[in-house]
């Protein structure tokens, strides 16, 4: 046995895996074909037509209507800008906090796995059953959250979720409660995947405390750090459940993100006008997830050009 | 010395932080046991009273909350399944085959989990509409099998491109065929990681909302819609609905604390790789 057959029969064995592995992947690719694409190619084709639902009759095709009704609506304006807002302060919160929260979490003492399981109850439970006992404890009279304040800091008995001045706090709060024990433990994962003698180096070098985490730790976890803005985001800006549970964009408009006022357009019947503000939701997304990635490439390259110098 | 006495400190800190940060859920499983007129109290009574199990009663009897949580079950438990069989051999097609463009692949399927759902719901709600298949469990199955399958894929194929490379040269060697590497090696190695990712589908698909609230009315309805409904025609009945919201919790809490270990490992997988 030669070093050419052997060869041959490699390359020959690597073709028939391909066949293989494309038959393993084809299942996939169809399901995902037939049941996302499909329904997204579908819902361009609505955001043209006007199509009531309750009276599917007059449904037709009226060219970009849709879109230029929405342009010429400032409440649609409002929204954008609004879920954009959102989107931003509460990412911000939500890395500061998650970074700080995972420093506290990177301890090797005993009972620091049970810790970690307890912290990340937030992120598994649902925002439907959590969002509605947060309205129980921000129940002006009988809530948790007046007596804690009133006794605690003598704050007056407010009904937070129902002023336009707290409505939309109230709701970042408690986004933030479920979300940031996600942030940190995936930094955490990325905390402790450093390598040891870099963890060791710095050790002798009295590099300690909080100035080993950001001087040492932020710039090695950035990659990490970067993915983790990226999905919060996304999630942030097609937010719908908590908002809707917890507010449904009230009081006034003062919390109605993009996703809820999608809904009411949609029980309002409007079902093409509901297409075509979903198309922007996902042009909205992509178009910030865009230019995130494009920045990060440009301070890397520009990293990368300084580090040559 | 110091270090030590440092990293207590912060420990401690960690750990009143953490206690803290659980006292809405605690309240929740506080409040499912409280008798009303406890829960009404305007100074908040944490516990002193007597512990009923009236509002779990009063969730079944009233709100029908054994069919919402069946419903959960069976469309969750299908899917899961459904997006397990189909994601397995994707995910290892695209891990450690030469497949060309392998990573490409795994880069598009996974950008599909990020497609807002208010764009892919109406579709279906039309499409199931004109099949009759609104308020039914299967209708949920096939969306829950679509929004499981990309991060499925994705979580999965981190875990296979974590174990040793030279598996199948091995087995290979040994006169194993395909079929006998996949499933003698490479399954029992890659064991956790599908449980891991199993468990994953499921909680997603256990918390979902937006297509459950389109696409099921009452029959077919799980149980964050079933929940959600409680509070919008009873609207201060918050003892059924903390029962309710602890029986849709609990399973989540249970699931968190068997796999302690793998979660964070799973997450950080998903995000990272």
């Amino acid at each position: 046995m030669a070093g050419p057959p052997v060869k041959f029969h490699n390359s020959q064995l690597a073709r028939q895996q391909r066949k293989v592995a494309y038959l393993l992947l084809a299942p996939a690719v169809i399901i995902l074909l037939a049941l996302a694409i499909y329904p997204l190619i579908y819902a361009g084709a609505l955001s043209f037509r006007v199509d009531p639902l309750y009276n599917p009759k007059v449904a037709r095709f009226i060219g970009w209507r849709n879109f230029t009704d929405l342009f010429e609506d400032s409440r649609f304006w409002a929204s954008i800008r609004l879920t954009l807002y959102w989107a931003f302060v509460v990412v911000a919160i939500q890395m500061v906090l998650g970074f700080l929260l995972a420093i506290l979490l990177d301890s090797k003492l005993r009972g620091s796995g049970l810790l970690r399981s307890l912290i990340i109850i937030p992120v598994f439970i649902s925002p439907i059953a959590m969002g509605l006992n947060w309205r129980f404890i921000f129940e002006p009279v009988t809530g948790l959250a007046n007596w804690i304040l009133s006794n605690g800091l003598g704050v007056e008995k407010y009904s937070w979720l129902s002023h336009v001045d707290t409505a939309l706090t109230t709701l970042m709060l408690v986004d933030c409660w479920q979300w940031i024990p996600f942030v940190a433990l995936i930094l955490l994962a990325g905390m402790q995947s450093i390598s040891p003698e870099i963890v060791e180096a710095a050790r002798l070098d009295r590099v300690r405390g909080i100035k080993y985490y950001f001087k040492i730790v932020l710039p090695l976890i950035r990659p990490v750090i970067m993915v983790v803005i990226l999905i919060r985001l996304v999630d942030e800006i097609r937010m719908f459940d908590l908002n809707y549970i917890m507010t449904e964009g009230g009081p006034g408009s003062s919390t109605l993100l993009a996703s809820t006022y999608d809904y009411t357009i949609f029980k309002h019947g409007h079902l093409g006008l509901m297409a075509a503000y979903g198309f922007l939701i996902l042009i909205l997304i992509n178009g910030v997830v865009g230019i995130f990635l494009n920045t990060l490439y440009r301070s890397e390259k520009a990293a990368r050009q300084e580090d040559m110098n | 010395m110091r270090s030590t006495m440092y990293s207590r400190m912060l420990f401690g800190l960690a750990i009143v932080l953490v206690f803290i940060w659980l006292v809405p859920v605690m309240w929740v499983v506080l409040t499912s046991v409280k008798p009303t007129n406890i829960i009404n109290s305007a100074v908040p009574i944490f516990f002193d009273f007597a512990p009923t199990l009236d509002h779990y009663v009063e969730v079944f009897e009233r709100f029908r909350f054994g069919r919402s949580m069946l419903n959960s079950f069976v469309t969750v438990g299908v899917s899961t399944l459904i997006v397990m069989i189909i994601a397995l051999p994707a995910a290892y097609a695209v891990a450690r085959m030469n497949l060309m463009h392998g990573d490409t692949w795994a880069l598009v399927i996974l950008s599909l989990r990020f497609m807002p759902g208010m764009v892919i719901v109406l579709p279906y709600f039309k499409i199931a509409t004109f099949l009759n298949l609104i308020d039914t469990q299967i209708v949920l199955i096939v969306v829950y099998v679509a929004f499981g399958l990309p991060f499925a894929v994705w979580i999965l194929r981190g875990f296979l491109l974590d174990l040793p490379k030279d598996i199948e040269e091995a087995g290979r060697l040994d006169g194993l065929s395909w079929i006998q590497i996949i499933f003698r090696l490479i399954m029992p190695m890659a064991a956790p990681g599908i449980a891991v990712t199993a468990i994953f589908t499921f909680v997603f698909s256990w918390n979902e909302f937006l297509f459950a609230l389109f696409l099921t009315l009452d029959k077919g309805s799980t149980m964050p819609v079933a929940l959600q409904k409680t509070i919008d025609l009873y609207n201060v009945l918050w003892g059924s609905l903390s029962a309710g919201a602890v029986l849709q919790l609990l399973p989540m809490i249970l699931v968190v604390f068997l796999l302690q270990k793998h979660i964070a490992r799973g997450l950080a997988l998903g995000a990272v790789k």
